[in-house]
C-alpha cells in the first residue's frame, strides 16, 4: 500500500496503472490495464462502477474479468471442465481434489448483461429459447450455452435440484432439452429435526436430521463417481481430504478478510471488491491456486490500511448488512456514495464461506456442508442467522437486495425483513435491482439514503 | 380431522389409512387472488389465505415447487394451522429418490398420528389401497369416456370424495371439435369454464393434463401376497409412476404425454399456466418442439376475467388448426434439439 484508499473510475485506472507499473507492479499472466475489458470483452459497464485503487483490487478483477479467456486456455490445454450449477461451493471442492479438472458456474452469466450493459443479448436470446423475460437473469447462461461466445461448453454439467429456485430448476430442465446431458443430484429442504429423529450438526450452527445428511452423502457420492468416471481416475478418499483442506484455505482466507474489513471502524476496502472476494469462494474462480494468491494479497491489503487507519469508508459510515447478490454491480457501489459501508453479507452462499469440516469422512463433511446452503432451509433460519450476524457485526441497517423473477424473492424478501425488524429493531429496506439498474438509480439512491438516515437518528437517539 | 393436500403426489389412500379425511385442495380455492404481491403464485397466495383461516384443519405442502415450500413458511410463520411440508424428490432415477420418498411417507404418517390418527394395521393399510387402487383404474376408463368437464369433476371428488354433492354423471363424449390437450398446473372448479370455453371455440379437450386431471391418477396398484411392506410398495408406485413437471429429467412428462397425444389424435396443446409458475411456463418452447403440435399458453388469472380474449385466442387457434396451416408464432422443431420430431398427426376429427 502506498497511496491513499480511494474508490476511482475506469478512466482514473488506466492513471493509476501506468503509476503502479513505473513502481515496478508485478503481474500476473492475466494481468493489464482494467480498461482493456471494455475494449475487448465489450464490458461497458465497468464504466459506470467505482473501483478500489489498490494493486491488490487490480489483480481481483482481471482474475474475475478473465475468467472466460482462462477457461478457454485450460480445455486448450488439455484440462477437463466440470460446469456445476446452483449448489455454490460444494461440488467444486470436490472437482478441484482432481488434477487437471476445473470447475465453473455457468450461472455465473447472469452478471454477464450487466458487465457487458445487455450488448451481449443473452436476456433477449434467452427468451427466443423459450425462457420468458418475466424470469430471473440466470437465463443468460441458457442463451451462453446456445452461442456459444462466453464460457467453453463443459465436458461434463452436474446441477443440483430439489429445494433450489424454479426459475434455475425450468432454465436447467431447458438446457437438458436442448441437448445437453445433465447430472441431476438431490438436495433435500432442509429441515428441523423431529423430537424422535437423530440430529446431525451442520457448519454455520445449524442442524439436520440424520436422514437427510445420509440422503445427500448418497447424491454427492454419485457425483464423485461421475466425476471419476470423466477424469478417469478415482475421486479417492485420499484426494478428497486434500481438495477439502485447499478449500479451506480459500474458506480461512476469506473468514480472516471479512473479520478484517466488516469489523474495524472504518472499511479498509469497498463494499464491491467484498462481494467479488466473497464469490471467489464458490469455485475459487476456475483456478484454486490463483484465487488464494489473489485473495492473500487483498487480505494483506486491507491489513496494512487497517495498520495505518486509512479507509475507504470513515468510522462514521452506517454499517450495512446486505442480503443477496445485486443483479447490477453499480447498485452496490451507492452504499458507500450514500454514507454507508458493508459490515457484513449473505450473498446466498453463506455454506461456502464455512470451512468444511475436516475430521469427518469427506463426502460425509461435503454432505453437512451442502445442506448448510441458507436458500434450501426455511426463509425464517436464513433470518435468524441475518440476525445473528448483525448482532455480531454491529449492523445498524439491513438491505434486501431482490432478484428480478426469482423465485424465492417475493417470499422472503419480507419475511427476512419483519424477523430482522422485530428481533433487533433495526431499520430495513428492499431494492429491486434489474441487470442494469441506471433507470432506478435515484430511487434506489433515495431508498438507500432514507434506511441511512433513519440508522444516523438511531444512532444520535441511543 | 380434515387434511389438505396440495400435491397429487400426496398418497390420498395414506391420509385416509391413518384416520383423516383427505381433501384435495383444489376444491377448497374457490378463485384466485385478483392481485398478489410481484412474483407471488396465485394459486400458492391463495393456498396460504386458506391456510391461514383453517385451524381446524391440517395441511400437507410439498416441496414440488419454491413457490408451494415458500408458501409453508409463510403459513407457518403467521398462524398455527398444522402444516406438513412433504419433501418430494425432483429426482426420480436414483434408489436416494426413493429413500427419501418412503422416509417422507413415513414421517407424514407420524405427523397424522399426532394429530389424533391411528397407524393402520396390515390389513387396514391393504383395504384402503385396494379401494383407492381400484377408484383409480375406474376413473382412468371413465375418463376416457367422459366429457372433460365431468372427467375434470370425477377427478376432483376421487382427491376428495364429499367435496361435492352430486356424483359425477359420465356424459356423453362429443365426437365434434378439435381435439386439444390441455396440459399444466392447478385447475380449479372455478376455473371449469374453460372447457366451455374450449368447446364453443371449436374444439374439445381429449387430454387433461392439468393438477388434478388424468395425470394426476398413477395406474392401479396390483398388490400381491408377497408384499410385506404396504407403506414401501405403495411410495415407490407412487414414485415409479407420477409424471410432474418439477421433476428432474422431466423426460418421463413428455413420454406420458407422447403415448396420450399421439393415441388421441391431438391438435394443439393448451398450456394451462399460472403467473409466475416457471416451471410450466418454461416447457412451452419444449412442447413445440416435441410434438410439433400449435402451443398455446392460457394463463389461469384470465379466467374468468377475460373470459373474451381466451375465447378468440382460442377460436383462432382452432381455425387455424382446422384449415391445415399452421399458427404463425409455430417455429420448426431445431435440429439441436433431441426430442425434435416430425408431426405424424392424424387426420382433422369429424
Amino acid at each position: 500500500m502506498t497511496t491513499v484508499p480511494q474508490q476511482i473510475s475506469l478512466e482514473e485506472w488506466d492513471a493509476r496503472y501506468t503509476e503502479l507499473q513505473q513502481a515496478g507492479l508485478h503481474e500476473p499472466e492475466y494481468g493489464g490495464p482494467l480498461s482493456r475489458h471494455v475494449e475487448c470483452e465489450g464490458d461497458l459497464r465497468l464504466r459506470q462502477l467505482r473501483f478500489d485503487n489498490s494493486a491488490a483490487a487490480l489483480r481481483l478483477w482481471n482474475f474475475l474479468l478473465t475468467e472466460n479467456e482462462r477457461l478457454h486456455k485450460a480445455r486448450a490445454q488439455g484440462d477437463l471442465l466440470v460446469g456445476t450449477m446452483k449448489d455454490l461451493g460444494t461440488v467444486p471442492a470436490m472437482v478441484y481434489s482432481l488434477p487437471g479438472v476445473r470447475a465453473f458456474y455457468p450461472d455465473g452469466t447472469w452478471w454477464t448483461p450487466c458487465l457487458m450493459s445487455c450488448t451481449d443479448r443473452l436476456l433477449e436470446q434467452a427468451e427466443a429459447l423459450g425462457i420468458e423475460a418475466l424470469s430471473c437473469p440466470v437465463r443468460a447462461m441458457l442463451a451462453a450455452f446456445e452461442n456459444q461466445e462466453h464460457f467453453p461448453i463443459p465436458d461434463l454439467l452436474i446441477c443440483s435440484v430439489g429445494a433450489t429456485c424454479d426459475d434455475f430448476s425450468a432454465i436447467a430442465q431447458r438446457l437438458a432439452h436442448l441437448g445437453h446431458p445433465v447430472i441431476w443430484w438431490e438436495i433435500p429442504r432442509r429441515r428441523v429435526p423431529d423430537p424422535d429423529e437423530s440430529a446431525c450438526p451442520l457448519p454455520g450452527g445449524l442442524s439436520a436430521p440424520q436422514v437427510q445428511v445420509e440422503l445427500v452423502r448418497e447424491e454427492i457420492e454419485r457425483v464423485a463417481v461421475a466425476l471419476g468416471d470423466a477424469a478417469k481416475r478415482k475421486l479417492d478418499t485420499q484426494l478428497l481430504q486434500a481438495g477439502i483442506r485447499a478449500a479451506n484455505v480459500v474458506r480461512r482466507q476469506l473468514a480472516a478478510l471479512r473479520t478484517a474489513v466488516y469489523g474495524s471502524a472504518g472499511a479498509p476496502l469497498p463494499a464491491l471488491e467484498m462481494l467479488i472476494a466473497e464469490m471467489l469462494a464458490i469455485h475459487f474462480c476456475s483456478d484454486r491456486t490463483e484465487c488464494i494468491a489473489v485473495l492473500e494479497e487483498l487480505l494483506a491489503e486491507a491489513q496494512a490500511r487497517l495498520a495505518a487507519r486509512q479507509f475507504i469508508a470513515p468510522p462514521d459510515a452506517v454499517r450495512i448488512y446486505w442480503v443477496n447478490p445485486p443483479a447490477d454491480l453499480r447498485a452496490i457501489n451507492l452504499l458507500e456514495e450514500c454514507g454507508g459501508r458493508l459490515c457484513g453479507a449473505d450473498f446466498m452462499f453463506t455454506h461456502a464461506l464455512e470451512p468444511i469440516p475436516e475430521d469427518l469422512p469427506p463426502i460425509d463433511a461435503l454432505a453437512r456442508v451442502a445442506l448448510a446452503d441458507p436458500m434450501i432451509g426455511s426463509a425464517t433460519e436464513r433470518a435468524r442467522r441475518i440476525v445473528a450476524d448483525c448482532r455480531k457485526t454491529n449492523a445498524e441497517a439491513v438491505v434486501v437486495a431482490r432478484i428480478p423473477g426469482a423465485s424465492h424473492c417475493p417470499w422472503e424478501s419480507e419475511q427476512i425483513r419483519s424477523i430482522v425488524r422485530a428481533e433487533t429493531g433495526l431499520p430495513t429496506v428492499e431494492l429491486e435491482v434489474p441487470p442494469i439498474c441506471d433507470g432506478l438509480l435515484p430511487t434506489l439512491r433515495h431508498r438507500l439514503e432514507t434506511v441511512i438516515e433513519i440508522a444516523r437518528a438511531r444512532r444520535k437517539s441511543k | 380431522m380434515k387434511v389438505y393436500c396440495t400435491s397429487p403426489w400426496i398418497p390420498v389412500e395414506w391420509v385416509c389409512a391413518h384416520g383423516h379425511e383427505p381433501c384435495g385442495v383444489w376444491a377448497a380455492v374457490d378463485e384466485l387472488p385478483s392481485a398478489t404481491a410481484e412474483g407471488v403464485c396465485p394459486f400458492a397466495r391463495a393456498l396460504v389465505e386458506l391456510a391461514s383461516k383453517n385451524h381446524q384443519a391440517a395441511f400437507v405442502f410439498t416441496t414440488a415447487c419454491d413457490q408451494s415450500r415458500r408458501a409453508a413458511d409463510a403459513v407457518l410463520l403467521q398462524s398455527h394451522t398444522p402444516v406438513f411440508l412433504f419433501n418430494l424428490p425432483a429426482t426420480w432415477q436414483t434408489p436416494a429418490a426413493h429413500r427419501l420418498y418412503r422416509a417422507e411417507l413415513a414421517r407424514l404418517g407420524r405427523f397424522l398420528e399426532r394429530l389424533g390418527g391411528f397407524s393402520p394395521s396390515y390389513l387396514e393399510l391393504m383395504l384402503v389401497i385396494r379401494r383407492y387402487s381400484e377408484q383409480r383404474a375406474m376413473l382412468l376408463d371413465l375418463i376416457q369416456h367422459s366429457p372433460a368437464r365431468q372427467a375434470a369433476e370425477a377427478v376432483m371428488q376421487y382427491f376428495w370424495p364429499d367435496h361435492a354433492k352430486k356424483p359425477a354423471s359420465a356424459g356423453k363424449v362429443t365426437a365434434h371439435g378439435v381435439p386439444v390437450a390441455l396440459i399444466g398446473g392447478p385447475l380449479l372448479p372455478s376455473q371449469w369454464g374453460i372447457f366451455d370455453v374450449i368447446e364453443s371455440a371449436g374444439g374439445r379437450v381429449v387430454l387433461n393434463a392439468t393438477e388434478p386431471g388424468e395425470r394426476c391418477l398413477v395406474p392401479q396398484l396390483t398388490l400381491s401376497t408377497d408384499n410385506s411392506d404396504l407403506q414401501a410398495v405403495l411410495a415407490d408406485h407412487y414414485l415409479d409412476h407420477w409424471v410432474d413437471v418439477f421433476q428432474r429429467p422431466n423426460t418421463r412428462l413428455y413420454d406420458w404425454l407422447a403415448v396420450r397425444i399421439a393415441q388421441r389424435g391431438v391438435r394443439a396443446i393448451l398450456l394451462w399456466v399460472n403467473l409466475h409458475c416457471d416451471l410450466w411456463r418454461a416447457e412451452a418452447q419444449t412442447l413445440r418442439n416435441r410434438f410439433g403440435l400449435p402451443v398455446v399458453m392460457l394463463e389461469a388469472h384470465d379466467i374468468p376475467a377475460n373470459l373474451n380474449r381466451v375465447t378468440t385466442r382460442l377460436a383462432a387457434l382452432i381455425e387455424t388448426v382446422r384449415s391445415g396451416s399452421r399458427p404463425a408464432d409455430l417455429h420448426q422443431p431445431r435440429k439441436s434439439e433431441p426430442y425434435a420430431v416430425q408431426r405424424t398427426n392424424p387426420g382433422d376429427s369429424p
